[in-house]
């Protein structure tokens, strides 16, 4: 029996070795995959030639003597082909325990020694650092080599993230922290959830934020990284929420740009509300920035632009309504660009661009806004006569839309709007009948 | 329509504690004190917590806790705000708050509070309205609310407010019912639920509930179990409940229900797991269902056990 353990452990110990030799010897991997072992050995089947991972790098000069042949990536445990690893099912408990060990083991190594050389800081300093880079960088890479490993077999070990933030706080080479925006993405792209590999990210660029000459370049490769991730995983919180932090970081320039590559994934994905969420988020930072900070005819300038932008993405929104129907992002969007035009654009209201002067060719007529409102309604409710759900669907999200359209204007402002929202009192009606769930609601909100 | 299975459930919760080594339990290791968090509190809810060893419990969560104060999510790992609350949470349930140093972890929740108001989750620096919450719940348990600028960190949770009416991670962060969870936690336990607009957030977590009764945490997504606790809560909390269907939501939490092992999952069908089994039991406590003990929506832990704590009754 403990024969049996002893050997596995270091059965396990030098899987590790192999894992972490292939790693080293590939840093461009862009592809982990876990999968069965007899579908691993299907693909290795046989030819045991793609396994030479030595052949891809020969910067392992030092080590490189030492046992060429453990080094050898086990066949029934890796593949690896064009940076692409794949991993037995059957391994991943052994290697996740030897990773946890060597992990756990470097790291308190390391922080032993840091300890001691923070202690003794003052008395040793010039010395300890010039006297052998190689001796003191040994456990730092040895609690990167390992933490990398155990990350990649499990991204939620926090502890493994946190070592690396403390090795690369103290080390401050830009080019590591680039090393960890590969890893964080590589990660992602078969953990696309993981909050870890997202924070991980966000740390480094706040870190590199200040010293790195171009963040503007790293912002739109970090956009893309989440535009990728989201195309795997549908409406995926976590990264478009990485997307919206980025917004900050970006020039004016850069948003409208966003703006543009949005609108074409957002036709392909329109039940994704946080595709339309990042839109947004994007065009109300454009009016921040052209407005609030600035004096009040800076602001008048922008308002044609800005009317136009809302103008389009108004009628880009109901074109996509009437393409597809029932679908409650894009009515989530066209609550938000109704009660923002109507803030904004709307004259008689409180419009708050609109001053004492008019532009022309930019109405601000809450009535007509309200009539073509009003026509899309009625279109959405003849969608009703065919019996698929999504046409009942269609039908309540109007309907509902409506009911929060007429919830934005102001009754103080007296607009005779009576007309068109007359209709209210049959809306509950319609609601009703539509979606009878939600009866209390509709109650709650119309009483 | 079937009965919420308690023994079973009962019995499901036990049982987990016994599996460790297979991958699936090694993974979620480092988040073990939210899983000891969310069994013990569905076996409170279930009036079974006496079945366990609480010295037990009790001496593992203290051995959780890192020498700046904070706790880690199991032995050895690295502290964070997350798993901080779950301890204390687990220590108020089993009334042994007194083996705490108090001061010692409410400095360190308070030492996490940034400039702006903000919460950060650990020393690295990583914000999110979640960790808000978390801050506030853990030092109103703790009795220790004056040691963070209370007003600040209610500005920047109304900073994270988005014109639906709901919440997000961030200021301009998208609307998720566990997010708003959060955020009307944060300003119910510090008396500033005036910052929120209650027919407008109503409006928004009722239209989360879908044909089949349940309820989904952000518009498009599938019903799950788990919003049953994050948006009835907050409808609670917000006083805006009675707008929604709850026979129908009754019927889809105990839809999900594995009726021979016991355990709840987040759709009919699917696997269960000890999370699930803890928002599918704290929903039906907040519908009030027979036999289940009533939660309080902002603490997350059993009324009684709020009163005894926090009101010294
Ligand atoms: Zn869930």
């Amino acid at each position: 029996m403990i024969m049996g353990e002893a050997g596995s452990q270091e059965n396990s110990s030098r899987l590790l070795m192999q894992l972490e030799h292939i790693l080293g010897s590939d840093p461009l991997i862009d592809e982990v995959g876990f999968i069965h072992p007899t579908q691993l050995m299907a693909l290795n089947g046989g030819s045991t030639g793609s396994l030479d991972v030595s052949a891809h790098g020969s910067q392992h000069s030092s080590d490189h003597v030492v046992e060429t042949d453990i080094l050898q990536p086990n066949s029934s445990v890796f593949w690896i082909k064009d940076h692409k690893l794949a991993i037995s099912t059957q391994a991943l408990l052994p290697l996740h325990n030897a990773a946890k060990h060597a992990f756990t083991t470097a790291l308190r190594q390391y922080k032993m020694l840091h300890n001691i050389c923070t202690k003794t800081d003052r008395l040793v300093d010039e010395t300890v650092s010039n006297r052998t880079l190689a001796s003191e960088n040994l456990p730092e890479s040895e609690v990167m080599k390992h933490s990398k490993s155990l990350l990649l077999l499990s991204c939620d070990f926090g502890s493994a993230w946190n070592a690396r933030k403390l090795v690369l706080s103290k080390n401050q080479q830009l080019s590591l922290f680039m090393d960890e925006l590969l890893l964080s993405a590589l990660i992602l792209s078969y953990s696309p959830k993981s909050d870890f590999a997202w924070t991980h990210r966000r740390w480094v660029i706040k870190t590199i934020s200040g010293k790195c000459p171009n963040m503007q370049e790293i912002v739109e490769k970090e956009s893309k990284l989440v535009e990728n991730i989201a195309e795997k995983l549908k409406m995926n919180y976590r990264a478009w929420c990485h997307r919206c932090w980025l917004i900050p970081y970006m020039a004016k320039e850069q948003m409208l740009s966003e703006l543009t590559k949005s609108k074409q994934w957002a036709e392909l994905h329109v039940a994704d509300n946080s595709c339309f969420h990042y839109r947004r988020k994007l065009m109300l930072r454009i009016i921040e920035d052209s407005c609030s900070r600035q004096l009040p005819e800076f602001c008048f300038n922008h308002v044609p632009d800005l009317y136009q932008m809302w103008k389009e993405e108004l009628d880009w929104d109901e074109t996509l309504i009437r393409r597809f129907i029932g679908r409650e992002a894009l009515w989530v969007h066209r609550r938000f660009l109704s009660q923002c035009w109507i803030k904004h654009f709307v004259s008689d209201l409180q419009g708050a661009f609109c001053h004492s002067k008019n532009h022309p060719g930019i109405s601000h007529d809450v009535h007509s806004f309200m009539y073509n409102e009003m026509q899309l309604f009625h279109a959405c409710l003849t969608v009703l006569d065919d019996e698929f759900e999504d046409g009942q669907a269609q039908a309540t999200l109007a309907a509902a839309y409506i009911l929060w359209v007429s919830k934005q204007i102001p009754q103080s402002q007296g607009i005779k709007l009576e007309d068109m929202l007359r209709e209210l009192g049959g809306l509950k009606t319609l609601l009703n009948k539509l979606c009878p769930f939600r009866a209390q609601l509709w109650d709650g909100l119309m009483s | 329509m079937g009965e919420l299975e308690m023994e079973k459930h009962v019995r499901y919760i036990l049982t987990i504690e016994k599996k460790k080594d297979d991958f699936v339990s090694l993974v979620i290791e480092h988040l073990r004190i939210n899983g000891a968090y969310w069994g013990l509190t569905t076996l409170d809810l279930l009036g079974k917590i006496e079945t366990i060893d609480q010295d037990e419990v009790v001496s593992w969560v203290m051995k959780c806790q890192d020498e700046s104060g904070g706790f880690a999510g199991n032995i050895g790992h690295d502290p964070h705000i997350l798993y901080t609350l779950s301890a204390v949470q687990i220590l108020a349930l089993l009334d042994k708050l007194d083996v705490l140093d108090i001061d010692k972890v409410s400095n360190y929740v308070a030492g996490l509070q940034n400039e702006d108001g903000s919460f950060s989750g650990d020393i690295w620096g990583e914000v999110d309205t979640r960790f808000s919450y978390i801050a506030i719940c853990c030092l109103s348990i703790l009795r220790r609310l004056e040691k963070i600028n209370v007003e600040k960190a209610v500005d920047f949770v109304v900073r994270c407010k988005n014109l639906d009416g709901g919440f997000g991670s961030t200021p301009g962060g998208e609307s998720h019912a566990g997010q708003i969870f959060c955020c009307v936690g944060a300003l119910a336990l510090t008396g500033s639920l005036h910052h929120i607009d209650r027919d407008l957030l109503g409006w928004w977590l009722c239209e989360r509930q879908v044909k089949s009764g349940g309820l989904n945490g952000r518009p498009e997504k599938l019903p799950d179990v788990c919003y049953s606790w994050w948006v009835l809560s907050s409808l609670v909390m917000i006083d805006r409940v009675h707008w929604i269907d709850k026979e129908k939501l009754a019927r889809f939490i105990l839809d999900c229900q594995d009726k021979e092992n016991g355990g709840i999952s987040d759709r009919p069908d699917d696997a269960v797991d000890v999370f699930h089994t803890y928002f599918g039991v704290a929903g039906l406590s907040l519908l009030e269902y027979p036999g289940v003990k009533a939660i309080d929506p902002a603490y997350a832990l059993p009324v009684d056990v709020v009163n005894k704590i926090i009101f010294k009754k």
